[in-house]
């Protein structure tokens, strides 16, 4: 929007530029703009190539001094100016392009462009400048020096002297450390996406251990909730759903094989090199033993559950734009940029060629997604190979055999019978059936149907979504991605601006998933380890050091501790690409533990906590609000694992009826909850659950009034509250004592006596208001404590963590 | 008050304040609020509002030219329209006789001949109509209109979508995608629903009385001002603050502008609330007047029923006579009271399905049909600074492809936007790096259509 602003503030301005300077905007509008224009329309024949005419487009040099005719340019002037006039058919032997006249808003673009000076960048762009192959974060990390601090005593590791470097620099201080009721239960949420019980709190507080902190981390990041918890993040970025979306809402029967993964594996600390290569090319891999292999497979399905047109009629192009989006997803997922844009043509402002697109095309369309791409398509599945597959096969077979064996009994009988009722010299026919009793023929049609009908359904064996190796081809460029417009073939390779890791070479014998993979993993690689370790910094902090998660290139935001990152990235890749190393380090900092209330001189001066001298409250995710109201309920299911999807694989959740077939009745945690695109369950739509047809490494939180409805109205949350309450009531005829564990079980702490007094009132007056209805005083009385903790369920102090 | 009815999101919170709030539109407006009235499924625009003589004359021959490349089904020779063809008003536009009642309200129609989207299947092109993208998910239209108008009655929601298909894009074809969620549109039932059971979800509480749920909200916001006290200040705890109150508001407003036992038996006769085939949709039309009145910015009226209502690929003559139908009286009703209430001025209304039909059959015999067909097809509009009794636009002589003045989906969005008093070039968000548009890179304002 700003720069749009820009750009007609400076058509206003009637200042004139003799020579060039070029402002950001105008480069923007340029590159934005002009420059494809150019390129599409007039640079085949008036570039570097084919210069018609004695014409070049390719520089403002060229422009100026012209062709055979004179200047196409003169600035400032459209009017007279020959490209102008050739673009806007004024003279008739001089019409350009020749084959297809530009759109009008084409030719105003132009107009607008020479008439502001006719502004064109002499490459090679440097500094912030658009397709800057200079850019940070195409450049590998490099060992970066612990900066000193003043204060010798705040800091607890290295994280903490980057932080506080930066903080001293502004005269900053951090705030206090937050007390230990506040550290638990944020680090308790953060880990494991629930509340402390009021056990856990108390024994926290009473733990005079030194360590006690550090040993609260650890026994966190050992529950295998902390798995579920981190997994889901991981998911969001997956654009992990159970149904496809799109137009065909069918079903993903089998992605929650793909979501336990992704939770075992965040529980093992599987090293994160490991996990991304088995994502993108586990089917390439060794493995030690069938059930290695499978989870090989499984993982594989991160590149086939993304949203897919199932009913493009134009095949070629449904192929691909199934592509297109593994392209995008593994582009923004592991580092941070968004190649789509190159599918049509060069981007715009990162330095990524069609061409580079392409040479990743060739890796996917290589790849094997589908199985059929005619309307409705079928995305490929792999067999899972295991003991109960084996078993449920024997027994099919078993089944079948039997029923065959019944047949051929009947038949035997019934021929011995009918031979021996024949005349003695008469010949047999063909077939005896035709002599068979009435009942016999009766009973071997009922067999022969059952046997029919249980040869045309085979048990459903246990498959997994993912891909595998294709027919291996190089491919061709689209023109502005039309798959019927064919350019020139590019050869796989990956982008040449990402400084660093060792180029690899692609065979003709595979689709090069493996290599992509090597390449994402090379410690050189200038991106994967920095995009992770500032998502999982967003992850802990409610913010990225990089704001812009899922975009590093030239439109993403710069970091704002560039050492920091490098530091973290470096330290991450030295550590064994593990996770919960990570999470050690960043939890044990007192960046880490500060309290959320800062000084008012540090509000006023970074109002939005760029510097990290507080720490950001945090609105609770869709999911905690969910599960924490079940888990302090006592209704939370700590089942893992599995579907509870209610419908068939590849069945319509939503189909042209707009019957709703989903269902969320369930009390396992939220993570387990079938994930619907298009219609995701409105309880986490409400909640800011993200977008599960896109990768998201930074979920918005918005406070809108239909998330107050929800608290206000839904039957889940007055269930919840009503559970509460009778669990309350049950315990303890005492209020006091009631109200204490209100206040421990939602909010971690007891009431103060204001707000003893404060809900004593509140229920008396509830209480009356309940009066006029004819309810008995032990009813009236639950009814009451139900509203209280409903309101307490709904309050800013339940929904969001210090 | 705009910043207490303020959605907030991270990093925006400034910004964010305002996010409700009216704003100016980039230009003087023609319309201040649109009413789309969505045939789900594909009406046949050469057996509605595009006679095609050629047609007639030629049925059970071959088509003369070719087909379009992409084609949904495969269709056969031509198929002559079942219905005769009438003009109406002083106009003199062509109405089928499908549409007796509405044909009496043609010359304040405009009709636009050469619609053609680039989807052949009911996903994509609903969800190109609804959202100008078919492959990915973006905010859909009401959406950028909430955006770039804001809205006219702080107590309701800006954008509404009465009993809308869950199928084909589902929520995708009313949510706000990338834009703040304040944009999201709120949906009324669904197509599985009958509108007078379709309300917005949690708008009402079953189980407590209105005044314990007042004093709640009291206690409620007892407790939020001290926790919001003790953690210092913090824009989104304000402004969850005043969403409670917001929702309190919406609470009893949205109930009341649904309710149309207030409106005279003359107004609900007219309509067709009085008549089973009619009375479904009629309401749909009655509520999209009374969200029109109380300042709703977009209104969208779905028609479908549990198959997908237009799309008559066989038994075109029963079926679409039963939709036409179900719509004809509650649509003129629409026309006329928003007509007689001034109302008509500036409110656009919108009618049109995610694409037409093909002019060639599909199947054989009575039962026959018609496939998809985006090549061509019509839409009308009608009030908000639209010309009345005006055509334009034109299919071939057979009425399968777009011919002359061709208006794209995207030139139908760049328009309506323009409509609105909104410049769809200059209507952008960025998000993920870089501006986005409904139009995208596409996208002509038709001006020849404006009084």
């Amino acid at each position: 929007m700003i720069i749009l602003l820009l750009i007609s503030m400076l058509f206003d301005d009637s200042l004139a530029l003799p020579q060039q300077t070029i402002s950001d905007a105008q480069l923007e509008f340029f590159e934005t703009d002009v420059r494809p224009l150019l390129a599409d329309h007039c640079l085949d024949c008036h570039g570097p190539k084919k210069q018609w005419a004695g014409l070049r487009l390719d520089s403002r040099t060229a422009m100026l001094k012209g062709g055979d005719t004179g200047p196409a340019v003169i600035p400032q002037q459209p009017d007279v100016s020959l490209l102008i006039r050739a673009i806007r058919h004024e003279d008739e032997d001089l019409q350009m392009p020749q084959d297809d006249k530009l759109s009008d808003r084409q030719i105003e673009t132009l107009v607008q462009w020479v008439a502001m000076g006719a502004p064109y960048p002499d490459a090679p762009l440097t500094g912030k400048r658009f397709r800057d192959p200079e850019h940070w974060a195409f450049q590998p990390p490099v060992a970066v020096q612990v900066p000193e601090v003043l204060d010798k005593t705040w800091a607890q590791s290295d994280v903490d002297r980057f932080v506080l470097a930066r903080l001293e620099a502004e005269h900053l201080n951090p705030a206090l450390m937050a007390d230990r009721r506040t550290l638990i239960r944020r680090v308790t949420f953060d880990l494991t996406g629930l509340p402390p019980t009021p056990e856990e709190i108390a024994s926290f507080l009473t733990d005079e251990r030194p360590n006690a902190y550090a040993q609260l981390v650890d026994r966190l990041l050992a529950s295998p909730t902390y798995g579920e918890r981190w997994g889901r993040h991981w998911l969001d970025v997956a654009r992990y759903a159970d149904s496809n979306g799109l137009d065909e809402n069918v079903a993903h029967g089998n992605a929650w094989r793909y979501r336990d993964y992704v939770v075992a594996s965040i529980n093992a600390d599987k090293t994160f090199d490991r996990f991304i290569t088995e994502q993108i090319a586990g089917d390439l891999l060794e493995s030690a033993s069938d059930d290695e292999r499978h989870q090989f497979l499984i993982a594989t399905g991160f590149l086939s559950i993304g949203p897919k047109v199932l009913a493009e009629v134009n095949q070629p192009k449904m192929r691909m734009d199934i592509v297109d989006e593994q392209i995008d997803t593994v582009g923004r997922t592991f580092l941070g940029m968004t190649f789509g844009c190159a599918r049509c043509h060069d981007h715009k402002f990162d330095p990524i060629d069609a061409a580079d697109y392409y040479g990743l095309a060739g890796i996917f369309k290589s790849t094997r997604t589908m199985d059929t791409y005619t309307k409705v398509a079928k995305w490929h599945e792999h067999p899972l190979k295991t003991p109960e597959a084996a078993a449920m096969l024997a027994a099919y077979d078993g089944q079948l055999a039997a029923k065959k064996q019944e047949i051929a009994t009947l038949v035997a009988q019934a021929n011995e019978s009918a031979r021996s009722s024949l005349p003695g010299l008469q010949a047999p026919p063909e077939s005896l059936e035709s002599l068979y009793p009435e009942a016999t023929k009766t009973e071997l049609t009922k067999l022969r149907d059952e046997l029919a009908t249980l040869e045309k359904t085979p048990p459903e064996l246990p498959s997994t979504m993912g891909v595998m190796e294709d027919e291996i081809a190089d491919v061709a460029i689209h023109v502005r991605g039309n798959p019927s417009k064919l350019g020139d073939v590019v050869l796989r390779h990956l982008p040449p601006v990402m400084h660093g890791p060792t180029m690899p070479t692609f065979s003709s014998a595979q689709s090069g998933r493996r290599e992509l993979a090597q390449w994402l993993t090379d410690a050189q690689n200038p991106l994967t380890a920095r995009v992770l370790v500032n998502r999982f910094w967003r992850w802990h902090f409610g913010e990225g050091l990089v704001r812009t998660t899922d975009n590093f290139g030239l439109l993403g935001e710069q970091p704002t501790h560039p050492e920091l990152l490098d530091w973290l990235a470096r330290r991450f890749i030295a550590d064994g690409w593990s996770l919960k190393a990570f999470h050690r380090l960043v939890l044990n900092s007192s960046t880490y533990q500060q309290s959320s209330v800062a000084a008012p001189e540090t509000i006023d001066r970074d109002p939005e906590n760029r510097l990290l001298g507080r720490f950001r409250v945090r609105r609770l995710d869709a999911e905690e609000v969910r599960d924490a109201m079940l888990q302090i309920s006592t209704a939370l299911d700590r089942t893992m694992g599995g579907s509870l999807l209610q419908v068939k694989n590849r069945a319509y959740l939503f189909d042209h009826t707009s019957i709703d077939k989903s269902d969320y009745s369930s009390h396992r945690r939220s993570l387990y909850l079938p994930v619907i695109r298009n219609n995701v369950f409105d309880v986490f739509q409400l909640m800011d659950f993200p977008d599960p047809a896109v990768p998201t490494g930074d979920r918005s939180t918005t406070t809108v009034a239909p998330q107050a409805l929800l608290m206000m109205n839904s039957d889940f949350v007055m269930q919840a509250a009503a559970d509460l309450a009778g669990q309350l009531c049950g315990e303890t005829e005492d209020t006091t004592a009631r109200l204490s564990k209100l206040y421990q079980l939602t909010l971690g702490r007891e009431p103060s006596e204001p707000e003893r007094i404060a809900d004593l009132a509140f229920l008396q007056q509830v209480n009356q208001s309940f009066q006029g209805s004819e309810l008995d005083d032990q009813i009236r009385s639950l009814k009451s404590w139900s509203v209280l903790c409903h309101t307490v369920m709904a309050s800013s102090e339940f929904i969001y963590v210090q | 008050m705009a910043s207490l009815l303020a959605g907030s999101s991270k990093a925006t919170d400034a910004v964010a304040a305002g996010q409700r709030a009216l704003r100016l539109p980039h230009f003087p407006a023609r319309a201040k609020r649109i009413i789309f009235l969505f045939m789900s499924g594909g009406p046949s625009q050469v057996d509605t509002f595009d006679p095609k003589p050629l047609l007639t004359r030629d049925d059970g021959k071959p088509l003369p030219f070719a087909k379009p490349e992409i084609q949904f089904n495969a269709t056969s020779n031509l198929l002559k329209s079942p219905w005769r063809f009438r003009q109406h008003g002083e106009s003199g536009l062509w109405v089928s006789e499908l549409f007796p009642k509405l044909a009496a309200h043609v010359d304040d129609l405009c009709m636009l001949h050469s619609v053609h989207g680039t989807n052949p299947a009911h996903g994509g092109a609903v969800m190109k109509l609804h959202t100008g993208s078919d492959n990915f998910v973006r905010p859909s239209m009401g959406s950028w209109v909430s955006y770039g108008l804001g809205t006219e009655n702080e107590n309701l929601p800006a954008f509404i979508s009465i009993c809308p298909t869950l199928a084909f894009g589902g929520i995708n074809n009313w949510s706000s995608a990338f834009l703040p969620a304040v944009y999201q549109g709120t949906a009324l039932g669904n197509a599985s629903i009958p509108s007078d059971k379709a309300h917005v979800k949690y708008i009402h509480n079953a189980r407590l009385p209105r005044e314990i749920q007042q004093l709640q909200l009291e206690r409620l916001e007892k407790m939020n001002r001290d926790h919001l006290a003790r953690s210092g200040v913090d824009a989104s705890l304000e402004a969850r603050l005043a969403s409670f109150e917001l929702a309190f508001r919406m609470q009893s407003e949205l109930p009341r502008v649904e309710d149309l036992s207030t409106e005279s038996e003359a107004t609900q006769r007219l309509y067709g609330l009085d008549n089973p085939v009619t009375a479904n949709f009629a309401r749909m039309c009655l509520m999209a007047r009374r969200f029109a009145e109380a300042g709703v910015r977009f209104i969208q009226v779905t028609h479908n029923d549990d198959k997908v209502q237009w799309d008559q690929h066989s038994d075109l003559k029963p079926t679409h006579e039963k939709n036409a139908r179900e719509v004809d009286q509650p649509i003129a009703a629409l026309l006329y009271d928003l007509k007689a209430r001034g109302l008509l001025e500036d409110t656009l209304i919108w009618w049109g399905g995610e694409f037409g039909r093909t002019p060639t059959a599909e199947g054989v015999g009575p039962s026959a049909g018609r496939d998809h067909n985006q090549e061509g097809f019509t839409m009308w509009l009608a009030g908000g600074g639209v010309k009345g009794g005006f055509r334009y636009g034109t299919t071939d002589d057979y009425g399968y492809f777009a011919a002359e003045n061709k208006v794209h989906i995207h030139d139908l969005h760049a328009t309506i936007l323009d409509l609105l008093g909104l410049d769809h070039e200059r209507l952008t968000y960025r998000y993920a790096g870089r501006d986005f548009r409904l139009t995208d890179v596409e996208g002509h304002v038709v001006r020849e259509i404006y009084r």
